[in-house]
């Protein structure tokens, strides 16, 4: 759909912008891509494993905590 | 997050015959919806013969990563149905699921096939990725489900 029509400026402000799942998809990385820029990580590497999801989320605070507390970049 | 190393999992994925769903902020970008994040989370179906092809798809990604190894049937099927995978190099890493509490599962979150640069992607709807992140406490994960919700229209019995 590259056109759509609308009756008023209200239906118009109401209705969803579509992206395509290309333009969607570079449009994430490219977002991605700079707040990497803005604060880049320093990984571990490897494999974690977790019991519940709850543990996976504590991890990824701590570990940005850690980062925050400590300053590193990239 | 690197689009080309993304292309390239994704096409390890599509290559070693996965069956996976995305889910989280990737997926919601896909879906057009943009915030950044630093991980691409995954359900993958839990069988032993699946989890041998995540071990293909991150070895073909990353040039034989011995770290891959660790990720085991054993584990994703047993004690350990979450677990983060850092690749070697790069600026993202995976969440890989099994299960989520005792009824989210690969077989139970919906999903649509999409294609990216010529790769097929088995992504979430957003109605299954706003079912997936409306009751959670992370206060990340209900902003996320509140933007899914008026992006598409969605209803609570959505």
């Amino acid at each position: 759909m590259t056109v759509q029509k609308f009756r008023s400026i209200e239906a118009m402000n109401a209705a969803p912008a579509v992206p395509s799942v290309a333009a969607g998809f570079e449009r994430f990385v490219r977002h991605c891509a700079r707040y990497w820029r803005l604060a880049p990580r320093t990984y571990p590497r490897g494999v974690i494993k977790f019991r519940t999801l709850e543990e996976a989320q504590a991890a990824r605070r701590r570990q940005a905590r850690d980062e925050a507390s400590t300053g590193r970049t990239k | 997050m690197d689009r080309d190393e993304l292309l390239r999992v994704l096409r390890a994925f599509e290559t070693a015959k996965l069956e996976y769903v995305l889910i989280g902020a990737t997926a919601m970008g896909l879906h057009g919806v943009v915030r950044a994040t630093e991980d691409v989370d995954l359900f993958i179906r839990a069988t032993t013969e699946n989890i041998d092809k995540l071990r293909v798809a991150f070895r073909a990604a990353y040039a034989d990563d011995p770290n891959v190894d660790e990720i085991t049937a054993d584990d994703l099927l047993g004690d350990y149905p979450a677990l983060r995978y850092y690749p070697p190099s790069g600026d993202l890493y995976f969440d890989v699921i099994t299960r989520l509490g005792d009824a989210v599962t690969f077989d139970t979150v919906e999903a649509m096939v999409t294609e990216i640069e010529g790769i097929r992607v088995r992504v979430a709807t957003p109605a299954a990725l706003y079912r997936l992140k409306r009751d959670t406490v992370r206060p990340l994960d209900r902003q996320d489900a509140a933007v899914l919700r008026e992006r598409f229209g969605l209803k609570d019995e959505d």
